[in-house]
């Protein structure tokens, strides 16, 4: 056998190895479901729980899974009934209160709307977005 | 040495095909962004597909994350080689800013059981209010603040009347230019809790925008 054989030859198989892993990227590079990179105003049900009694929760599903469920002391605010709902979570809201808005995994991308919306339009402070959503809530009480 | 190179050429080729033999209905794209004109009513997206496999796909169940969108399939069934579209439709209503809904479709496709199809509709808004809040805590004094609303060319709005549904908030609205108004908003005293929704109505007519004073007690000290 030649010299340097074994190793070329682990270096051919280690190219072959690759080969359905890059045929599988390519064909599937439209569906791919990359996973979000971890973002600052996300916290998980265990600190929201570490936060003590003082969090407002918002709830920015639609109003039909609102009522079948949600959070204990969470007012509904959602897009859809943004301009009635607002003034009542305002009203509830105390200055200095941290907010944690929360969605299901059906409306996934509410609970950032609604926190942003928060934010930008009614120019509130210490917004969050639940991490894992209602799921996440119900899950922790297993 | 050139047999077992061979052998798993083959092994990774077998591999690789029966992965993609197993993946039948293909989606021409799975989110949509779509920019509604201002009034329009809703948003329409239509989301492509091609059954790529061998055998039929048949769809288990089509849902949307909310009530405000519907989505319509013409078949429960896809032949191979049939293509076909599931078509959401949001209905704007008061909605502003980007709206993103969610379609999920079940199939009994087995490389893909669920697929999550999303809409995302860019709402413009007619009549902007920053900030859309002002409170006063009730050691403050009485002083005015300040909300700049800024409308859209379409809007041709000349001026705004700001309505408050309290007598304790007084509001005045003064042109900036360029389609840009301040209103000053002001409550009477701050020494009792007390809030007010503000109706700001563009004298050009269109919907109304909202914003919510507010004279608020000082978080309570422990």
């Amino acid at each position: 056998m030649r010299r340097g054989g074994p190793i070329r030859e682990g270096l051919v198989l280690l190219c072959l190895a690759f080969l359905p892993a890059l045929g599988e990227t390519i064909y599937w590079r439209n569906q791919m479901s990359w996973s979000h990179p971890p973002v600052q105003d996300e916290i998980t049900v265990a600190q929201a729980r570490s936060l003590g009694g003082s969090i407002l929760w918002v709830d920015a599903r639609p109003a039909e899974e609102f009522a079948a469920g949600h959070i204990p002391g969470a007012l509904l605010l959602n897009a859809e009934q943004w301009d009635s709902l607002l003034p009542v979570m305002l009203n509830a809201w105390i200055p200095g209160q941290k907010i944690i808005v929360y969605c299901g995994k059906q409306s996934c991308g509410a609970s950032r709307e609604v926190a942003r919306r928060l934010r930008d339009e009614a120019n509130l402070a210490n917004v969050f977005v639940l991490e894992g959503g209602w799921e996440a809530w119900e899950e922790s009480k297993k | 040495m050139k047999t077992q190179i061979v052998n798993l050429i083959a092994f990774f080729v077998a591999t690789s095909l029966t992965g993609i033999a197993q993946a039948e209905l293909k989606w021409e794209q799975t989110q949509i962004e779509l920019h509604p004109a201002p009034g329009d009513a809703t948003a329409v997206g239509s989301f492509k597909y091609k059954n790529t496999g061998g055998a039929v796909v048949h769809f288990k169940s089509v849902t949307t994350s909310c009530g405000c969108t519907t989505a319509a399939r013409k078949k429960d069934d896809v032949a191979p080689g049939e293509t076909g579209e599931i078509t959401a439709t949001f209905k704007v209503g008061a909605s502003t800013g980007t709206q993103q809904k969610t379609v999920r479709v079940e199939t009994d496709d087995p490389a893909s059981p669920v697929t999550i199809l999303t809409l995302r509709a860019m709402i413009p808004q007619m009549l902007e209010l920053r900030p859309s809040f002002v409170y006063w805590e009730n050691s403050e004094p009485p002083k005015p603040k300040t909300i700049l609303a800024k409308a859209a060319k379409e809007l041709h709005a000349n001026n705004l009347k700001v309505t408050s549904s309290s007598g304790e908030f007084v509001a005045s609205v003064s042109s900036i230019g360029q389609n840009q108004f301040k209103i000053e908003v002001q409550p009477h005293d701050t020494s009792h809790p007390v809030s007010a929704t503000l109706t700001v109505q563009p004298d050009s007519g269109g919907k109304p925008v909202y914003a919510t004073a507010r004279v608020v007690n000082p978080p309570s000290t422990q």
